[in-house]
């Protein structure tokens, strides 16, 4: 007895990543009973929607391709010791800005130009979004955190109005969405099976980039410096506001080509709703890895799955989608307490 | 259990005669780990009178305090009210038998407005609260107490005194208060505004309250005081009444105690180079108020300056200023010629400055990186190695440090967030000397180690500036100050005084400036 309760209150490390992932599973699988679902059929079929041919694993790769972008754009700054919840806004401006390079300016140019013009745009948007958070930080003061966020409101009205004005596509019926990007702006795709395109690549390489930066580069010493106390990088003569700045802007960028990804990739048009959400779920999968570059790869790709086997649940189940996110939620609940028992 | 219904059901009597003894503290003693902070101190608390506690900072006076209101339980010893043993822990005790307590730092909430505030502890029976009975309560204690304070405002607009005059009109408005504990009052208030509170601080004896009040101020205990007692090392040192008498001078001496007079190697006079020039600087503090006004001084090669003062002088101010952590409001800082005035610290380390915060452990710190990680913090160079920093120079030149090597480094690879205070003393004092500075801007080099790391600090600085570096050394112990200064200068009221030579002064002249300024 007084085994078991050491054991409970010290498990081996083995037991307590299968709780973590069992525990939300058998707790998600309640809620399926009671909803009336068969959760042992429904978690075969997800599973199977999932992994059971290329098709499935294109889909889990290019959902998760955004989110390793988005948790990017959180972890970063995160590692300065800002919290940078705006990806959904740095998103969807990225998109909007590579939207509008691929229709007005670089509709006629070759792909091998063109391409990288336009994420080069994407990007631009999202530093500036992001730019302007950062400005208010360091000059007038204000919590990024807050700035961030709200900036995200302003951007999903913002898109909204492009859509429904100037970047309208006069064919389009008076639906709200912009023109196609011309048909060599499109990102190559890499599988005959699967809508799966190069952005992956882009997202890994961009992780790993993160990663060299901030744990072999003296930039990165200084970024982590600042994260880890602002008041000694003051006074180890680091410049902590240009820093800060320096982060968000680039975290801005990151999430911007996330969003010309998104528009080059997969939507080929602007829409209100393009990206949304993505950045919050980015958000989640950066704080589900603890802010780590590479690992927030995983957790993306977690929180990637979920979400296409969220869509077959939907087919199967005739369960909403959305009904998903509670084992999002789940997940993240045994992550984050697993984090809490290796601190304490 | 400490909830309305035992506040009810406790009887405590709220009259207030005076002369009469309140609170008697007997063998008061509480060690934290090896050190004990308070041994066998008695204290009387008489209604009707002041009673002062006087200390330099760290004899044990706020422990001695809150170990009277409830925060912390004595190990040994006893405390009584009118006879009767009591306990008083927890504070929310303490203020049933009548005890309040006016912090130095306000116990207030700053988005509520000051009737609120004084409502919250106050009005604790039932959930409603009459504002317009609380107002008139409030202007009724506010005029026989002559403070001033406007009830609608919110707390955030008001300014430190006003703040506390909130916090002694709550102590104040709750019916059953017998004894008032101020701690150190007077440090956030303008001259003016001391007077009219040791006017208050009468009114208060006339009307029965025992007040407690802790200070470092011997003015204050002269014109108020009934009864002293003074705290060094956690002991009574003194205790006297008004009729057995104390005197200034008196008191001077117990405070400091009879330290042994340092033997000073006279160096001899050479005519120095000036290398730091700061003219009419004036900066103010955290909460917008000024700490040091018009001050100049200048700094020459290869001396140590000593600076005295009681803590919260402006030691902060003056050396964050000097290292352009802080903006100036006027004053102009010159090093070398050039002037630095507002310079970022990158720059001012570049010129060969380097800086030893007061508080390491909070402000020097990086949580997760090694002892050698925080070497190129402000200390050795950045040394590059591809995109990276070239840690195996790093430690080679820590390694071949004669300094780090005396001064018992921990080992580099060891996370500093893990180290002790001494262990983290050791670190930056290692990082500011590896640097070799020009100008050295340290304080409280000692703090937290043992003898004779302390000696071997000493030592150290004393050879750096024989090699021609200048030492600005702020510190608390007299007696190093005086062991290692060329000159000695005094912050107090918002001035520096001085300079004064260490052979031409003593120990309790410096003191007495400390405590009240060039009048002394």
């Amino acid at each position: 007895m007084k085994a078991l309760a050491l054991q409970l209150r010290h498990p081996r490390p083995g037991l307590q990543w299968a709780a973590t992932i069992l525990g939300p599973l058998l707790a998600f699988a309640l809620f399926l009973l009671i909803s009336g679902a068969n959760p042992i059929e429904l978690y075969g079929m997800m599973i199977e929607s999932v992994f059971g041919d290329w098709y499935g694993i294109g889909e889990v790769i290019i959902k998760s391709t955004p989110f390793i972008l988005t948790a990017l754009a959180a972890a970063l700054p995160a590692k300065a010791g800002m919290i940078n919840v705006g990806g959904e806004g740095q998103l969807a401006l990225g998109a909007l800005v590579a939207t509008w390079s691929a229709v007005y300016l670089l509709s006629d140019m070759p792909g091998a130009l063109g391409l990288p013009l336009m994420a080069l745009f994407g990007a631009l948007g999202g530093a500036v979004w992001a730019g302007i958070a950062g400005l208010l930080k360091t000059k007038g003061n204000m919590n990024e955190t807050i700035t961030t966020l709200l900036m995200n409101y302003i951007a999903f009205f913002t898109i909204g109005f492009f859509c429904q004005g100037i970047l309208k596509d006069p064919a389009s019926f008076n639906w709200p969405f912009s023109p196609p990007v011309a048909e060599q702006l499109r990102l190559p795709t890499f599988s005959v099976t699967s809508r799966a395109h190069i952005g992956i690549f882009i997202a890994v390489a961009v992780a790993l980039l993160v990663w060299f930066v901030i744990y072999h580069t003296r930039l990165g010493f200084r970024i982590r410096t600042v994260g880890g106390n602002a008041e000694a990088a003051r006074q180890a003569g680091i410049n902590v506001k240009s820093i800060q700045l320096g982060v968000l802007i680039a975290a801005g960028a990151i999430a911007g080509l996330a969003g010309m990804i998104e528009i080059s990739g997969i939507e080929e048009r602007l829409r209100p709703t393009t990206g949304v959400n993505y950045g919050y779920l980015g958000f989640l999968a950066s704080w589900m890895a603890w802010n780590h570059p590479l690992r927030l790869v995983v957790t993306a790709l977690i929180i990637g799955t979920i979400s296409v086997a969220g869509n077959s649940m939907e087919m199967n189940s005739g369960l909403p989608a959305s009904s998903v996110q509670i084992l999002m939620a789940l997940v993240l609940f045994a992550l984050l307490i697993m984090g809490r028992r290796k601190k304490a | 259990m400490f909830g309305r219904g035992s506040q009810q059901m406790s009887a405590v009597k709220p009259e207030r005669i005076p002369g009469q003894i309140v609170l008697e503290a007997k063998g008061l003693t509480i060690r934290f780990g090896s050190l004990t902070a308070n041994d066998q101190v008695d204290l009387k608390v008489i209604a009707g009178q002041v009673h002062a506690v006087l200390g330099e900072n760290g004899a044990g006076k706020s422990t001695l305090m809150k170990m009277l209101y409830g925060v912390y339980v004595p190990d040994e010893g006893t405390l009584s009210m009118d006879g009767k043993p009591v306990v008083l822990h927890p504070p929310a005790q303490a203020r049933l038998h009548g005890i309040r307590m006016v912090f130095q730092d306000f116990r207030l909430v700053p988005a509520l407005t000051v009737l609120d505030n004084i409502a919250l502890a106050v009005a604790t029976k039932g959930t409603r609260y009459s504002p317009k009975s609380m107002r008139e309560e409030i202007a009724k204690v506010a005029t026989r107490y002559r403070i001033d304070v406007n009830p609608d405002a919110y707390i955030w607009q008001l300014d430190l005194g006003q703040r506390q005059r909130v916090e002694i009109l709550k102590a104040l408005l709750s019916p059953d208060t017998r004894i008032v504990i101020f701690d150190e009052p007077t440090s956030v208030l303008t001259p003016h505004e001391v007077e009219a509170f040791l006017d208050m601080i009468q009114v208060l004896k006339k009307d029965g309250y025992g007040v407690l009040l802790i200070t470092h101020k011997i003015t204050e205990v002269m014109a108020v005081a009934d009864c002293v007692t003074v705290l060094r090392q956690g002991k009574v040192t003194f205790s006297a009444t008004k009729s057995e008498g104390f005197t200034e001078s008196h008191l001077v001496e117990t405070m400091m105690g009879a330290k042994p007079m340092p033997s000073i190697k006279r160096k001899e006079e050479v005519h120095r180079e000036c290398l730091l020039d700061v003219k009419g600087l004036t900066v103010s503090g955290d909460h917008g108020q000024i700490v040091l006004e018009d001050v100049s001084f200048s700094l020459h090669r290869g001396e140590i300056v000593g600076v005295a003062g009681i803590s919260g002088n402006g030691q902060r101010e003056l050396v964050e200023t000097l290292f352009g952590l802080r903006h100036t409001l006027t004053g102009n800082i010159n090093l070398d010629g050039k002037d630095i005035t507002n310079e970022r610290p990158g720059v001012l380390l570049d010129m060969g400055m380097a800086f030893v915060s007061e508080d390491p452990v909070k402000e020097s710190v990086i949580p997760g990186f090694t002892i050698l990680e925080h070497m190129i913090l402000g200390g050795l160079p950045m040394t590059p190695k591809g995109f990276g920093v070239d840690w195996g120079s790093t430690l080679r030149q820590l390694e071949e440090s004669e300094d780090v090597r005396r001064l018992k480094l921990a080992d580099p690879s060891r996370s500093a967030s893990e180290l002790s205070g001494g262990n983290i003393q050791r670190m930056v004092l290692s990082r500011a000397l590896l640097r070799n500075p020009r100008l050295l801007l340290v304080s409280y080099p000692s703090r937290g180690l043992d003898i004779g790391t302390t000696k071997a600090v000493q030592q150290i600085l004393s050879a750096l500036a024989d090699q021609g570096s200048t030492i600005l050394l702020i510190s608390e112990d007299l007696s190093e100050l005086f062991e290692l200064s060329d000159r000695l200068v005094v912050l107090a009221n918002r001035q520096l005084l001085g300079p004064y030579h260490p052979l031409e002064t003593d120990m309790h002249t410096i003191g007495r400036v400390m405590l009240k300024g060039e009048s002394a």
